[in-house]
């Protein structure tokens, strides 16, 4: 991957596996997508707002919206394949040893996975309907 | 000629940019499911991660963020266009120009709120 292929047709005549390929292409297509969803999460979290304000409070509310959960998700999903091939082009380009590639390899795959089950679980499984109207009830919040 | 021009500058900060933000996102990931600890664990470790270090690491996160996809759509228009590997060096001053445009509003913004504290 040391010379990047710049058409889709010297993509097409680079990569020898087809899943090299849809890698190339799902860089390009993600890439589209979270410039609009970045866009948003930064607006609505860096500029509408002052960040230093964010709290427990804030942070429960939002993720006790159905859209905040959706949003998330698809940021979520796409950030982290996007960003984790990301990371795997640098291994497989800089790690020249096979087996420290491979090894690289496996510790990055283990770590994103823990990473983006535990952000699923907090923006899923977690009651922030719950666990809010409790915090509010106390007067913990805001 | 590639070696030392605008295209392997572009490169190299891609890359960079690239591998910085990839990391911060785990990172980001991890600290914002902290929430599900509860108020008081996440209240105590938000006011630690509030502290003027991290903000202006915030800073530098956003104007990665933002050289990324102004690059991103560069590299996006050379890969699926029959002119943009023409004007790649020209479009590539234009990211740049945007990008210390958006970040110097992004500052205006957020270094007032840094320095009220």
């Amino acid at each position: 991957m040391a010379v990047q292929p710049k058409t889709l047709k010297q993509a097409k005549a680079t990569y020898s596996t087809n899943s090299e390929l849809a890698w190339w292409v799902f860089m390009r297509v993600s890439g589209l997508i979270l410039i609009f969803l970045v866009a948003g999460h930064i607006v609505m979290n860096n500029i509408q707002i002052n960040v230093a304000s964010v709290d427990y409070g804030y942070v429960a509310e939002r993720f006790s919206k159905g859209w905040v959960k959706v949003y998330d998700t698809f940021l979520l999903f796409f950030a982290m394949l996007h960003g984790v091939n990301g990371l795997r082009y640098n291994v497989e380009d800089y790690v020249k040893n096979p087996r420290r590639r491979a090894l690289a390899k496996i510790i990055l795959f283990t770590i994103a996975g823990i990473i983006f089950v535990m952000g699923a679980t907090t923006l899923w499984a977690f009651s922030f309907e719950e666990m809010g109207d409790a915090v509010r009830n106390l007067g913990g919040s805001h | 000629m590639y070696r030392g021009r605008e295209g392997q500058w572009a490169f190299i900060l891609h890359r960079l940019s690239g591998v910085a933000l990839a990391l911060f996102l785990l990172l980001h990931v991890v600290d914002i499911s902290l929430v599900m600890f509860g108020p008081k664990v996440f209240n105590a470790f938000l006011a630690f991660y509030h502290q003027w270090p991290f903000r202006i690491g915030l800073i530098l996160v956003m104007g990665g963020v933002i050289y990324h996809a102004l690059n991103g759509l560069r590299i996006i228009i050379m890969d699926f266009t029959d002119w943009g590997v023409k004007w790649q060096r020209q479009m590539w001053y234009a990211v740049m120009v945007l990008t210390a445009g958006l970040g110097f509003m992004i500052l205006t913004k957020v270094v007032p709120e840094i320095i009220r504290g």
